[in-house]
């Protein structure tokens, strides 16, 4: 019943997927770009709540002072972002370590909101402190290798944007290697189920954590970097992905990292759907809300019903 | 005792001098903003002139700055400190109709002259009402800019036949700016049928967006000679990606955000892009004053002004100064009579006279202009008067 149940709906799926292939191709194109967006930025905010169990509302400042950094490194050298993504990595993976080792970590035990207050406390330090250094004005380093396009037909579109499809998939895949395949991330693993049941057993918590803090922390970094290529930066370019990256998470579930890309997929789709007609277009906002309440909602149902 | 009576007197007696002695201006721009405080930076740099110069009526100018913080509510306390607690003679200032709104009710209880740099909502104007004699407007409103700029394209069209415009889209930023300039368009551009206008919304980078695809997409297939964005300046740059990658190139490619990103002219894209607005640094090649202005800017701050609050809150100082001097005193009444008749030469090629507007009566600039960039410069290429080049057109196919 249940295996019939699955064809009908991936049936559904897939006359759904060709029938808009064919009405309007750019509604997936543009979907599936978005969504690696989305994906790409909120897996590293979900591996620290999945293991850390911290919702970091710093995260979108995080990739914002990636930015930066990647800015000034590439107006200074000349360096390719693509290329200035390593150094910017390492040097974002300390600094996480050091916001782990002097704050995060001083909060673990403390009450939710104390944490949500101590990360939103640094987001608005991070925000603060760029606007001082930078201003609000915003900058863009041009690249000509955004603009990169294919042509089928009459259809132009820009296919630079996949570059963050690619992203995505490595990191829903590295992760899964990294936490599945190797004893650190096995640890891990085991920390983020039951932090005292891996204690006892002899795994070190705390230098757990930091790692995957200062991994996550890499991993938006490298997003940061990869990011200016495709935006302008200003102060608050990353508070709105703060936001949308939780969200995504909680549509998924905690530490379901393949569901933030498929969550993603659906809300990138979703969107771009209602933006090609013409009374729907400013629904985006709407429509994300609505996915996530719709899917939170129905697996609460699901799981009393179990 | 006697001594220290006489010490004491005399101390109060300077002290009272001295505080008689500077004409206090207050001022509240969004200082986290670039046009807050390049607009500050300006109006300190034309104290300073003034001052140096020797003050007005023998007494230096003191700027009093409150950062409104792009709050209403921090904007009304802002007046309200600013008139009880600093006793300043005027106010001057402002950026944002939202924050304006907000102080309008603490202006009129108080009636002190106000010079308002910012707020282009004709909302604010409504609030203000008829009476508000002492209220002097900068800023163009809404329905002024936009009328400026139909008479701009059509002057430019009667001069350069070769360039024809009938349709026209636009891609708002789904906010109040975006959507009060697309409502402001279809009525001063669709008026008789002289336009045909079409428009998408889009999410700007500004507020977590940043996809264009879908509106230069129904752009494209509208297929507009004028093609215009209405939104901030972190979309001038990605917009021209996406819009080279999707090889749309309309006949006028036109960005109308209130400041554009540092460098915009460096990029190659930026070429032929078209913008309005109200100065430029190419102005100094037409206008000694905005030469002085920006030579004095960029040598005070080691800066270069990069949005057109730095000239117009220059130009507010020195409105206020010059009609000080010829009223005789800081008295109300005999500054707004004296500010009425103000003819002032300003740093935006333009000479600045106050005339009714809609409601209120002391409108001062009404024209925007339409400018280009060229060669990673800023060109003006309408009002003709103060044109620095002829325009490119059209815009290159990618």
């Amino acid at each position: 019943m249940a295996n019939k149940r699955n064809w009908t709906v991936a049936l559904a799926l897939g006359a759904a997927v060709i029938g808009i292939l064919v009405w309007r191709p750019t509604v997936l194109i543009y979907g599936l770009q978005a969504a690696g967006i989305y994906a790409s930025i909120a897996i590293p905010m979900g591996l620290i709540l999945g293991i850390v169990h911290i919702v970091n509302l710093a995260h979108g400042e995080f990739m914002m002072a990636a930015s930066y950094l990647t800015y000034m490194v590439c107006r200074a050298t000349g360096m390719d972002p693509f290329l200035a993504l390593v150094p910017v990595a390492a040097v974002t993976a300390a600094f996480g370590f050091g916001i782990y080792k002097l704050t995060i970590r001083q909060a673990l035990k403390a009450p939710e909101l104390n944490q949500l207050i101590l990360t939103f406390g640094l987001a608005i330090l991070l925000t603060q402190a760029a606007n001082l250094a930078f201003t609000s004005q915003t900058r863009k380093i041009s690249f000509d290798y955004v603009s990169a396009s294919v042509d089928i037909g009459e259809l132009s579109f820009g296919i630079y944007n996949f570059v963050f499809v690619a992203i995505a998939v490595a990191m829903v895949v590295g992760l899964r290697l990294f936490l599945t395949r190797t004893t650190t991330g096995k640890a891990a693993l085991a920390v983020g189920q039951n932090p005292r049941g891996a204690a006892i057993v002899g795994i070190d918590v705390d230098r757990t954590y930091a790692l995957v803090f200062s991994l996550a922390s890499a991993l938006v970094g490298m997003m940061g970097a990869v990011f200016i290529t495709r935006s302008s930066i200003f102060p608050a370019v990353g508070s709105p992905f703060t936001m949308k990256s939780f969200c995504l998470i909680a549509m998924a579930g905690v530490g379901n990292i393949p569901g933030i890309l498929a969550s993603s997929v659906l809300l990138g789709v979703s969107e771009n759907f209602l933006k090609a007609f013409r009374g729907t277009r400013g629904w985006a906002d709407i429509v994300f809300f609505v996915l996530i309440i719709t899917v939170i909602l129905g697996r609460s149902i699901r799981g009393k019903k179990a | 005792m006697k001594r220290t009576f006489v010490a004491l007197a005399l101390i109060a007696a300077a002290a009272m001098a001295f505080g008689q002695g500077t004409i206090k201006i207050g001022a509240t721009w969004p200082l986290a903003d670039i046009t807050g405080k390049q607009g500050s930076m300006a109006a300190q740099q034309a104290v300073d002139e003034i001052n140096k110069a020797g003050g007005v009526l023998g007494r230096q100018l003191e700027l009093i700055v409150i950062d409104d913080e792009l709050k209403a509510d921090k904007g009304a306390a802002a007046i309200e400190k600013l008139v009880t607690v600093d006793n300043v003679d005027l106010i001057i200032g402002g950026m944002s109709s939202g924050v304006a709104l907000g102080q309008v009710p603490a202006m009129k209880k108080y009636g002190k002259v106000v010079v308002a740099t910012g707020a282009a909502s004709s909302t604010v104007e409504a609030a203000l009402g008829a009476d508000a004699d002492w209220y002097f407007h900068l800023h163009p409103w809404d329905y002024n800019q936009g009328a400026s700029y139909a008479q701009g394209w059509d002057e430019i069209q009667k001069k350069y036949p070769n360039v024809k415009i009938k349709k026209i889209f636009l891609a708002y930023e789904e906010g109040a700016f975006g959507k009060a300039s697309f409502d402001q368009t279809k009525i001063l551009f669709g008026a008789e049928g002289r336009y045909q206008i079409d428009g998408a919304p889009f999410k700007s980078a500004a507020l977590g967006g940043g996809d264009y695809g879908s509106v230069l997409e129904a752009a494209k297939m509208y297929k507009p000679d004028l093609f215009l964005w209405a939104g901030y300046d972190a979309d001038a740059l990605p917009m021209l990606e996406q819009a080279k990658a999707m090889k749309f190139s309309p006949g006028i490619y036109l960005g109308a955000p209130p400041g554009w990103p540092v460098g915009f002219g460096t990029s190659r894209l930026s070429e032929n892009v078209m913008l309005y607005g109200m100065w430029a640094p190419s102005i100094n090649e037409v206008s000694p004053v905005s030469k002085k202005f920006y030579d004095g800017f960029v040598a005070k701050y080691k800066a270069e002004p990069a949005t057109y609050f730095a000239p117009l809150s220059y130009s507010a100082v020195y409105i206020v100064a010059d009609a000080i001097k010829r009223a005789g005193s800081t008295d109300t009444a005999a500054l707004i009579k004296a500010l009425k008749e103000t003819k002032y030469e300003s740093p935006l090629g333009q000479t600045v006279t106050f005339t009714p507007a809609k409601i209120i009566k002391n409108q001062g600039i009404k024209n925007q202009k339409i400018l280009q960039w060229q060669r990673g410069r800023q060109e003006v290429i309408w009002p003709f008067e103060s044109a620095t080049a002829k325009p490119v057109y059209p815009f290159p196919k990618w």
